[in-house]
């Protein structure tokens, strides 16, 4: 008889935002947010390195950051970084037993404590707030 | 190095980050956005010390957290006792050439080798 591992998905179960509620979303998206950060982190570096190619090369460098798609990349890293911080402030709490309730004894339909609404509304102003500040960093960007 | 030794450093890097990040950030808002990044001022950015310090805080404390992030990612998804040490160390070699690379534009550009 064949072996089949019906629970085995993959990345495309991993990325199912549907099924495991807002905890799971918040733990891809903090996974997500990170990488996006850290690339951008590394080309940040190799950005202001064109510094060193003196006046001419600095601003022929900006010429291509400094575009509508440039700017839309950079709301984005705002959107990633805002988000990133406020959950990983909620994750930090969590691991330290802030905010996730007391051992109760398990009945149906058998909602873990950690699971509560305070972390839900964590979750969501950090998704409220990222917008926010995205929407901030486009008026900044393009007001100018 | 233990794992829980680990995350206190990821934690408090990461807090620590967000407030170096966040005067990083003001700097570029006070002086305006399109105007911080003038050839003349980002040099003067540079060459104020106590600036150019912080900077080399926060690119040591972020290159710590992410690529630390990233091991963390990278044995979440694949495990084995190669595979980790492969990671631990293509990580730690990623994170001092950031780190490396960051800290030659900083000394230069602060020294006036530009």
């Amino acid at each position: 008889m064949a072996k089949v591992d019906e629970n085995k998905e993959g990345v495309k179960g991993m990325a199912n935002p549907t099924r495991y509620g807002i905890e799971r979303f918040a733990y891809l998206l903090m996974r997500l947010t990170g990488l996006g950060l850290l690339a951008y982190f590394v080309a940040h570096i190799y950005e202001t390195s064109n510094i060193l190619r003196g006046k001419v090369g600095w601003e022929e460098f900006l010429q291509i950051t400094q575009t509508p798609e440039g700017h839309i990349i950079l709301a984005i890293v705002i959107g990633m970084s805002v988000f990133h911080t406020v959950n990983g402030v909620r994750v930090m709490l969590g691991h330290g037993g802030i905010g996730v309730g007391k051992p109760t004894r398990p009945d149906y339909p058998y909602i873990p404590q950690s699971q509560n609404v305070r972390h839900k509304i964590a979750i969501y102003s950090a998704i409220v707030l990222s917008a926010l500040a995205m929407m901030y960093g486009l008026a900044v960007m393009f007001g100018e | 190095m233990r794992e829980s030794l680990i995350m206190k450093i990821h934690y408090g890097t990461a807090l620590a980050s967000v407030a170096l990040v966040a005067v990083h950030i003001l700097f570029r808002l006070t002086q305006g956005f399109a105007e911080s990044l003038q050839y003349e001022s980002v040099i003067a950015n540079y060459k104020f010390l106590p600036y150019a310090g912080m900077l080399e805080i926060i690119l040591i404390l972020l290159s710590i957290h992410g690529f630390n992030g990233l091991r963390v990612i990278l044995l979440e998804l694949k495990q084995g006792t190669g595979y980790e040490k492969s990671v631990t160390y293509g990580c730690i070699a990623a994170m001092a050439l950031t780190i490396l690379y960051g800290s030659r534009t900083i000394f230069m550009t602060s020294f006036g080798m530009v």
